[in-house]
């Protein structure tokens, strides 16, 4: 295919057009890859630290009803669904931890240790002691590491937790610290225990569920209302400043996208005007010696297809330098606690070098047609020169 | 006596604008295979433009070309497209070979616009380089040779797919004296011995005396012609040699 030839030997002799052409799709690629890395690490970060960090579902009594009374065979319906890796009925209260003169306000929950771990990943965030400990004791309690420090009380050492006019001494079996504001006032108790303080009896006041796709929550949650009284939320529900977030950062990416492929495509395709403005009395002559107007369409199309793997993998490459020495040097951005980021973090993934290639050939392809169209309806006898009018 | 290969019967063309300007004015004219002919006139006459019509570069404004019996005036842009790479080769004033390719390539290129093979073109393209006596520089670049070493591999490209007639364009109008009197030897010698037609436009007449035919055309009428006679040249009409260029 003679086309294929002028193609191959238009980008070989032309180095600084091939080369212009390569750098500017390379660096479109780049950017892009970065953006996407930068992307899906804001939002596994916003995951991480939020939607993972939080029951994906929350059970809430009935209506007019302040505790869920049913929470075993609730609970036993809540884990049948599928896509369910764990459910903790918790008892949620308010109250009061003292030690020695020092009072501090506090929000505890009681729970059973084994189905708490499997909801809230609580022993990865535990710095001192072992948060199964509670099974054993149920007047050990763990507290969040800065309450502690606020009361002043040490791993071992007793206090009292209040609620109302009630008042159990609770012994501190270990320290959790999760990185947010709630360690300043949590305490994890046996349910039992917490059952006992707020004397409520075998009642729990919700139910927490975690999915293994945290995207599926408002569907179950919809199913759920449906099919019982309870009042069952989603995490999009109790955090619709993250979900919307979330969902704005897509969009406003998506833009971000179409702007550098505009960008990049109108440049790539002033680059291919000119080649084709300096190409046109040798346009002229193939279309003397018989090629066709497709012929010649053909030709820049060609070009513009076998630039685009090399310009793929370079902006691929490109892209994935660039992520790891942003990776050498984690930058601190406070953001504000709600939406939990608090690093600049980059994750590439492997899809994201097979988007990069698409793109460049998506970029140059287009990019060329309108030159290519251009170069094959040149009139000959204009393109080969004055010589011949 | 040969048959005709080009009928040209009442050609017009009118380049419309502002002020219409008619190029060419009914002309008239038949060649026949195996003719070496030379179309002069001043500059402005419309001997390019005559040539882009049989080179079926361009299409007239009214009137019939008929290239071995067919109209090709009618036929359509693809059609053109195919009957300039069999029919016709061209050689212009500069020799417009494609630079990032040897002269061999250059001559195989209409071959394989036409789908030839690439060993048969090549095969074809080194015994006319051999003709025109380049044999020893089939892998040369444009570049790397000189003006009438060019000039002879456009004349090599012309003539690689044996087209019924070759067209040139002031094919000497770039080239010193004792390179243009070469390309002129070739073309006569190419012309006897394959009986190729060829069709040269030319302003200078030195170049023209060395042809068979001389058609003279002035302000996009043809107004005279002269046939070869031995060493002369008879008119048929009153030419006035040497106004032309």
């Amino acid at each position: 295919m003679f086309e294929m030839d002028v193609a191959w030997r238009h980008i070989v002799s032309n180095r600084r057009g091939t080369a212009f052409t390569l750098i500017s799709v390379a660096i479109a690629v780049g950017v892009i890859i970065m953006s996407l890395g930068l992307t899906e690490g804001t939002k596994q970060q916003i995951i991480e630290n939020t939607v993972e960090k939080n029951p994906h579902l929350i059970i809430s009594p009935k209506e007019g009803e302040n505790y869920i009374y049913l929470y075993r065979s609730l609970s036993g319906l809540a884990a049948a669904y599928p896509g369910v890796k764990a459910v903790s009925p918790r008892l949620v209260g308010q109250g009061a931890a003292r030690f020695r003169e020092r009072v501090e306000g506090v929000e505890f929950i009681g729970m059973r240790p084994d189905q708490e771990d499997l909801l809230m990943a609580v022993q990865d965030d535990m710095i001192y002691g072992s948060f199964s400990d509670l099974q054993y004791s149920r007047h050990s309690a763990v507290l969040g590491a800065a309450l502690a420090g606020n009361l002043g009380v040490r791993p071992g050492g007793e206090f009292y937790l209040s609620q109302k006019n009630r008042s159990v001494k609770m012994k501190v079996a270990g320290l959790v610290s999760k990185g947010t504001s709630r360690e300043s006032t949590l305490v994890y108790l046996p349910l039992e225990t917490a059952q006992s303080l707020s004397g409520a009896g075998d009642v729990v006041s919700e139910i927490g569920v975690k999915l293994s796709d945290y995207s599926a929550a408002p569907e179950m949650a919809a199913d759920l209302n449906l099919n019982t009284r309870y009042k069952v939320t989603s995490w999009q529900d109790f955090n619709r400043e993250i979900a919307r977030f979330v969902g704005t950062q897509s969009r406003i990416n998506d833009i971000f996208y179409a702007l550098i492929f505009l960008i990049s495509g109108f440049v790539i395709a002033n680059t291919t005007v000119m080649i084709v403005t300096r190409r046109t009395r040798e346009i002229g002559i193939l279309m003397a010696m018989g090629a066709r107007r497709r012929s010649i369409l053909k030709i820049f199309l060609i070009e513009s297809l076998l630039l685009s793997p090399p310009a793929g993998v370079m902006g691929a490459l490109i892209g994935f330098v660039f992520a790891q020495i942003v990776a050498l040097y984690p930058l601190d951005v406070s953001t504000g606690s709600t939406s939990g980021v608090t690093r600049l973090m980059l994750v590439i993934n492997p899809e994201f070098f097979i988007y990069a290639i698409l793109f460049a050939l998506g970029l140059n392809v287009i990019s060329g047609i309108y030159p290519a169209y251009v170069a094959a309806r040149l009139d000959p006898v204009q393109a080969i020169g004055s010589e011949m009018g | 006596m040969a048959e005709d290969i080009i009928v040209i019967r009442d050609l017009m063309k009118i380049y419309r604008g502002g002020v219409d300007v008619v190029a060419l004015d009914n002309i008239n004219l038949n060649i026949e295979a195996g003719e070496f002919l030379a179309i002069v006139g001043p500059s402005g006459s419309g001997k390019s433009t005559l040539l882009n019509m049989i080179g079926l570069l361009d299409t007239p404004s009214s009137g019939t070309i008929l290239l071995k019996g067919t109209d090709v005036t009618k036929v359509t842009p693809n059609e053109r497209a195919r009957i300039r790479n069999k029919e016709l080769g061209f050689v212009f004033q500069y020799h417009h070979l494609i630079p990032e390719f040897t002269a061999l390539e250059n001559v195989m290129m209409p071959m394989l616009i036409a789908g030839t093979r690439k060993e048969e073109a090549s095969g074809r393209a080194a015994e006319l380089l051999d003709q025109v006596g380049l044999s020893d520089r089939v892998n040369n670049k444009p570049n790397q040779l000189s003006g009438g070493q060019n000039q002879r591999v456009a004349v090599a490209r012309a003539l690689v797919n044996r087209p019924s007639m070759v067209i040139g364009d002031e094919l000497t109008g770039n080239l010193d004296t004792k390179s243009s009197n070469r390309i002129y030897e070739l073309l006569r010698d190419l012309n006897r011995k394959m009986n190729q037609t060829f069709i040269l436009v030319t302003h200078d007449m030195h170049m023209a005396e060395k042809t068979d035919r001389i058609i003279r055309i002035v302000d996009g009428k043809v107004v005279c012609e002269m046939n070869r006679d031995g060493e002369t040249f008879v008119s048929n009409d009153a030419c006035s040699v040497g106004e032309d260029g």
